[in-house]
């Protein structure tokens, strides 16, 4: 997360800018092409430096944009190869891989040259040439590769090792047929001494091998943990991976039921205590339930990783928290937090990602985030997408917080609400109302007043927005929001906002049912609000005119209904003449209804009706305005509802459609749905399943492999390390070494240490290589020893070891 | 596992100028841009296109207005990897290069460059991440080095040493040089693969014929203010850039000092760790000596790397929400700014005031003064010690100077123009292009009684002229208190109110207006200035020892040339609310 080049940014200003292109302008090397024949003739030159400019231009045209054709060159380039020069070696590598694929033949005619470069006395030439051969994209190679690559795995230096264990991904890229033969490889190189060998052989396990088998990994695991705070970030990274994969199925979940006990995550909650009163009742009871015991192994990798939380590679701390989440998620996971805050520093592109994976952390672990709450507060400099990802922390810890947070954070959510970004206003207005969902009464009920109040803006736009999380609110609890409904209804003489006004209308018809019946019969406040909106009819949108005579059709429907029942209570209860009565209206209005539903033009049967109910007469003038809308599709809907209605006594099929319970609307918090991808995972961004590879359910208990297999194993790859290195040392000669001193001794700094004795050079190399590993019967203890050091242990180490040299 | 496809670098007019293919067939970099390029800025850095064959998804990053892509195919990759791994490559490059990096510069010297990429991934694994260890193993041609790093003040003279003959006879000397250091990795030279394999991330033997040591810290703020001026939060964010120019491998050991803060607090590296939160190192540091004793201890790389990252809560850890300490004035910056909106006699005019908090202004604006007395009250706090004295300094740490103010206010799209703006000092103007207000002010021109800048904005032309009552909800009038066990009664009550005030047109007329405009007022307001010199936080270098016993090729009567550089930026970091 830290880089260099953004730190300069800063530092540097526009003088450097000017400086450079001032430079830019000046006299250059010429980079003028040459013609074609001439390239060739530098790179017939005798002259390494001729040789070189050959080659470069060469590469130069290769990534120039357009690409010029370099292919011609490829035999003359292949030549150079026989030059001593080590200069020249990299760009004719470079171009053999890049255009080996496309001449196979001529590319095989350089395998020989390269495979002698494999015994080169100069290590770097050999990770060189082992590179190269293996990637060179001819399959008939495969078998050389492989060979080369054995070699190179017993090879004395590391870097050739690494090599080595780099080229094994490439070797099984180019031919499948190899792979028992590389993870044979593999499970040596992971045994490596040398810490980033064993990085590099983790990558390659994670590209070549399948996360099933885990054989070659028993053996080398608790070295590996100790091994990865040295290693480089890639190679954590991928070990990290690994290990997630291995502890899950291999280190089952036993859970003990206990009381309590002072555990370190209790004390975290502790602390939190007083920052949130209302939750800490739920989380003492989680603690009551379960506490896992950790294998110890587990243990030790969970406590080895550690460290990695201070590094400055935004990858590595996401795997760390990853590592802790999927793994120790009570124990361990609060600490990685505070670094996964820390990502939010880092430029904009990987903060973007953090933040994805910060909602997915937080959707686990809410609470945990709580102390945080700053970092998330919105600025409006950032980018859309950041803050829609802030916004849903900020609600997700919302429910956690303590009362004055809260308030804080939705006098935040009120601020950006009227906000002139419609795209921020409508995600802090669902943000409030996902707020509103929190467990605790007073809260939500504050978040209601904060929506209700939205509505008075002038912002269209918010008032829509406020609408609808309004109206999901209510619709989840009606008989608590009774009188809210009604108060929205009398909000209905000022709103402007079409789809506020819609959104009212909508839930007047839905809930205020149960207000009509305190009212009394028929009347009620959504016949009334009916009257009224009538009234202004032709005045309003579209959208609201239907909701308009939706909610008609509502209350009329309702009032047949409630007039069906009064007939039947009356049936019941026998009266005579009153049955005759209301079996005399009823029929009346049948009949009308049926001229209603006949000829809807004719005013007659109207006007003879004084007698009849005025809901009724309603009903009916707001169906002649449905009428002569424009629009088909109210008048379509208003006709389905006459025909739904025209017979008063069997309501029953318009009741099951206008009247059936709503589905309550869910608004859960926009990552909910991306809870199934794995942190850290391109799938979590782009919120796409893209064929990653899951993680493991825990093993059952007593299906794990048998941890004897860690135990023995590593003693005995100690003891293959421990003899290979001996089996190094014997093979090379004392006087080999003091020649490559010599040779190296030409520099002015190691003069000085070329005088040093042969004794002094060999301490050093055990103290570096095996950490005080000498020889024979004491090895085994030593070995055993070192087994238990810390990560501590192995820096004041490295600083001992520098001590060494004075 | 996420494997590294390929890398594409674009200039900064989207024309292709680099592209590297690791491994397998990635969608080609000219098919990758138009789909790119259809999301508006600011890209999202990882966007997946399912429409590709096969689906891909795209990682970019920008450095210095270069655009990096790097696209994925295959099966899930870990994002931060890839972008990580971007920008490696781009610190890489930069190193090489000089920064800035410039499309020209790659261009010419592509050789260069495509053995950086393919260094950095063999294959598609990460597996070279060390800008300075790369220097081992990529052939520079010793003129391109001298002439790209010389100018720059990276080591690039001493880098290639007995290079500057040229001819003939200077290539073989740096084909002895490389065969040195080959020959120092092998296993054949223990002391030398100690040196080569226990620092992987500095290259092996460096040389400089002037040991110089240089420390920037540079903290970027990152405050919040409420519309009331209280502090939401306040933040520095530091980062410490090493500068190391020193012969052999040099142990160093740098200590911090908090410069009061957190006194009380245990010993020293304990206050350290609590006023530099959640830092994070560059892996030479040696955390052990960081968690016990509060200092950085390391072996550098060569050159000019990131040695950590820190963040401080200005607020301090212990600050409550209701205490009265939350003032900006307590943070001591060196400029405050504030916002007055809805003035004039139609609200259609917004005020900013940029104030110097700090200091004891006689004639200073009532707001200045309220703020002198926040400052009063809480004068009593230790973090009173490291406020910024003003000064016209050369930007060391005992007279830090003032790089130029800009406020920026942010104004709604509906704003059509902004027909005034009177800066008392400075200049003003609209841009119409992403509608805002910009104002500078120089450092020398901005005194003790601050700046105002007044502006008035004209909405759009439609609703400019009508009764802005009929659009109006009118609803400012009654404030509408929810409340669960209000008595219906009350409804009535309200609505008489609501009546009454209805019935004041004029009153209306003018609230309306006001209103209308409220819509037309900018919601935020952002402050960016410079300081050299200073640091929010009040971190300070205490001291940078080498350690001659523990370093190595290096003379005991070698006495580096040590430098120490402050600076706190706030790019549009400072936000005002309003």
């Amino acid at each position: 997360m830290e880089s260099i080049s953004r730190i300069s940014s800063l530092l540097e200003t526009a003088r450097d800018l000017t400086l450079e292109a001032a430079r830019d302008a000046g006299p250059r090397k010429s980079t003028r092409p040459l013609p074609v024949p001439q390239i060739k003739k530098l790179l017939d030159s005798r002259q390494e430096r001729e040789v070189l400019d050959g080659l470069r231009r060469i590469i130069a045209m290769q990534y120039a944009n357009p690409p010029q054709a370099t292919l011609t060159f490829f035999p003359a380039v292949l030549k150079t190869l026989s030059h001593p020069y080590p200069s020249t070696r990299p760009l004719v590598y470079n171009y053999l891989i890049h255009h080996a694929e496309l001449d196979p033949d001529t590319a095989l005619l350089s395998i020989n040259t390269i495979q002698k470069s494999l015994s080169d006395s100069n290590p770097r030439v050999r990770a060189m040439a082992l590179k190269t051969m293996a990637g060179i994209r001819v399959p008939v190679i495969s078998q050389i590769v492989s060979l080369a690559i054995k070699k190179g795995v017993s090879d004395l230096s590391p870097l050739v090792r690494k090599a080595a264990a780099l080229a094994c991904v490439k070797c099984v890229r180019l031919d499948e047929t190899t792979r028992p033969q590389v993870e044979e490889y593999l499970a040596v190189l992971l045994a490596d001494k040398q810490y980033y060998v064993a990085g590099a052989a983790v990558q390659a396990f994670m590209e070549v091998c399948s996360t099933e088998r885990f054989d070659s990994i028993h053996p080398v695991y608790r070295r590996l943990c100790r091994m990865v705070v040295d290693m480089d970030e890639w190679g954590q990274i991928a070990l990290l991976k690994l290990m997630t994969v291995y502890a899950r199925r291999c280190f089952p979940r036993r859970i003990k039921r206990t009381k309590r006990a002072q555990t370190r995550e209790q004390k975290v909650q502790d602390f939190y205590e007083d920052l949130e009163p209302e939750t800490q009742p739920q989380s003492s009871e989680a603690d009551y339930e379960e506490t896992s015991i950790a294998d110890p192994d587990l243990t030790l990798f969970l406590t080895s990783i550690a460290p990695l939380l201070q590094s400055r590679t935004s990858a590595v701390i996401l795997a760390v928290a990853s590592a802790y989440l999927y793994l120790a998620p009570t124990t361990h996971l609060p600490s990685a937090i505070g670094p996964l805050i820390a990502l939010l520093r880092s430029p904009q592109d990987i903060q973007q990602v953090a933040l994805h994976n910060m909602v997915q952390v937080c959707l686990a672990q809410p609470s945990l985030f709580v102390p945080y709450y700053r970092h998330f507060l919105l600025r409006s400099t950032e980018p859309p997408h950041a803050r829609g990802l802030k916004l849903e922390v900020l609600t997700l810890i919302f429910p956690s917080c303590s009362p004055d947070i809260q308030s804080l954070l939705l006098a935040e959510l009120g601020h950006f609400s009227r906000s002139p970004d419609p795209a921020l206003v409508r995600e802090s207005v669902r943000a409030i109302g996902r707020c509103a969902q929190s467990p605790n009464p007073t809260s939500s009920r504050r978040c209601l007043a904060l929506l209700l109040n939205q509505l008075h803006s002038s912002d269209d736009n918010l008032v829509g927005e406020a609408m609808q999380v309004i109206r999901h609110l209510i619709q989840r609890s009606p008989t608590e929001h009774r009188k809210t409904v009604i108060r929205l209804a009398k909000n209905l003489d000022h709103l402007t906002s079409a789809t506020a006004r819609a959104g009212i209308v909508w839930l007047v018809g839905e809930f205020a049912d149960c207000a009509g019946d305190e009212v009394g019969q028929g009347g009620g406040v959504a016949a009334d609000v009916w009257r009224i909106l009538v009234k202004g009819y032709a005045g309003e949108g579209e959208e609201v005119r239907g909701q308009i005579v939706g909610l008609g059709a509502k209350v009329y429907l309702r009032w047949l209904n409630e007039r069906k029942k009064e007939k039947e209570e009356k049936m019941d209860n026998g009266v005579g003449d009153e049955l005759s009565l209301s079996t005399r209206t009823g029929e009346n209005h049948d009949g009308e209804e049926r001229g209603f539903a006949e000829d809807v033009l004719a005013h007659q049967p109207q006007e003879e009706k004084t007698t009849s109910h005025p809901i009724e007469l309603l009903w009916q003038h707001t169906l002649l305005l449905a009428r002569y809308t424009p629009s088909y599709h109210l008048r379509d809907r208003a006709r389905l509802y006459r025909a739904l209605l025209a017979i008063p006594s069997s309501t029953e099929l318009a009741s099951l459609l206008l009247l059936a319970p709503k589905p309550v609307p869910q608004a859960p918090s926009p990552s909910e749905s991306r809870r199934a991808y794995l942190l850290g995972s391109a799938s979590l961004v782009v919120g796409e399943d893209l064929r990653g590879v899951g993680l493991p359910e825990w093993v059952e208990d007593g299906r794990e492999p048998d941890a004897g297999l860690r135990e023995e194993g590593g003693d005995g790859k100690a003891e293959y390390v421990g003899h290979r290195e001996r089996g190094g040392v014997g093979s090379v000669s004392a006087g080999e070494r003091l020649d490559g001193v010599l040779a190296g001794g030409a520099g002015v700094g190691v003069a000085k240490k070329g005088g040093r004795t042969l004794d002094a050079w060999l301490d050093e190399e055990d103290g570096k290589e095996s950490s005080g590993e000498s020889e024979g019967s004491v090895e085994s203890e030593e070995e055993t020893s070192t087994e238990d050091e810390s990560e501590e242990e192995s820096e004041s180490e490295e600083d001992e070891e520098a001590g060494l040299v004075k | 596992m996420s494997a590294i496809e390929a890398v594409h670098i674009f200039d900064e007019h989207n024309n292709l100028l680099l592209t590297h293919t690791y491994t397998g067939r990635p969608s080609p970099p000219l098919v990758l841009l138009p789909l790119y390029l259809q999301h508006a800025a600011p890209r999202p850095s990882v966007l997946y296109f399912p429409s590709l064959h096969p689906p891909t998804v795209l990682y970019s990053i920008v450095q210095d207005n270069l655009l990096f892509f790097s696209p994925s195919s295959g099966n899930d990759t870990e994002p931060l990897l890839v972008l990580e791994f971007l920008h490696r490559v781009a610190d890489a490059l930069e190193e090489f290069l000089g920064s800035p990096l410039l499309a020209s510069k790659i261009a010419a010297n592509y050789d260069i460059v495509a053995q950086i990429l393919a260094e950095v991934a063999d294959a598609g694994t990460v597996c070279h991440g060390e800008a300075n260890a790369l220097r081992d193993v990529v052939e520079t041609e010793p003129g391109v080095l001298n002439n790209l790093l010389g100018k720059v003040g990276l080591p690039g003279n001493a880098a290639v040493p007995g290079l500057q003959g040229g001819g003939p006879l200077a290539m073989s000397g740096s084909g002895g040089g490389i065969q040195r250091t080959g020959s120092g990795l092998s296993a054949l030279q223990p002391a030398q693969t100690a040196q080569g394999s226990a620092i992987p991330w500095r290259r092996n033997n460096v040389k400089h014929t002037s040991n110089e040591l240089y420390v920037d810290i540079v903290e970027t703020l990152s405050v919040t203010l409420a519309p009331s001026g209280r502090l939401l939060s306040a933040f520095a964010y530091g980062s410490i850039a090493f500068t190391s120019k020193v012969s052999g491998v040099p142990d160093l050991l740098l200590s911090l000092s908090t410069g009061g803060k957190g006194a009380g607090m245990g010993n020293r590296g304990d206050q350290l760790r609590a006023v530099m939160e959640r830092t994070v190192f560059h892996p030479c540091v040696r955390l052990g000596r960081w968690k016990t004793e509060g200092v950085l201890s390391f072996v550098p790389p060569d050159g000019r790397f990131a040695l950590c990252g820190y963040e401080v809560d200005l607020l301090g850890p212990e600050v409550t929400l209701t205490a009265g300490k939350s003032t900006y004035g307590s943070l001591g910056l060196p400029a405050g700014v504030e916002i007055t909106v809805g003035l004039g006699s139609s609200g259609n005019e917004f005020e900013v005031r940029l104030t110097q908090p700090t200091t004891s202004g006689g004639g200073a604006s009532i707001a200045t003064a309220s703020l002198q007395s926040n400052l009063s009250g809480g004068s009593g706090i230790g973090s009173r010690s490291s406020s910024y004295k003003p000064g016209v300094g050369t930007g060391d740490s005992k007279a830090p100077s003032l790089d130029k103010f800009t406020v920026r206010v942010p104004l709604p799209t509906a704003v059509r123009s902004v027909t005034e703006l009177r800066p008392s000092k400075g200049e003003a103007h609209w841009n119409p292009v992403d509608g805002s207000v910009e104002w500078r002010v120089a450092a020398k021109d901005f005194g003790p009684l601050g700046a105002v800048l007044r502006c008035t904005i004209q909405g759009p032309l439609a609703a400019d002229g009508d009764g802005a009552g009929a659009v109006l909800n009118g609803m400012t009038a009654t404030t509408y208190d929810y409340n669960d066990d209000e008595p219906a009664s009350a409804y009535q009550t309200s609505d008489g109110q609501e009546k009454q005030s209805n019935g004041v047109p004029a009153q209306v007329s003018r609230e309306a207006k006001v209103e209308k405009s409220r819509e037309l007022m900018p919601t935020s307001t952002t402050l960016s200035f410079s300081v050299k010199g200073w640091l929010a936080s009040g971190l300070r270098v205490e001291s940078l020892l080498l350690d001659n016993k523990k370093s190595r090729g290096l003379g005991p009567e070698v006495k580096p040339y040590k430098g120490v550089k402050y600076l706190t930026v706030s790019r549009e970091g400072i936000e005002l609310r309003c």
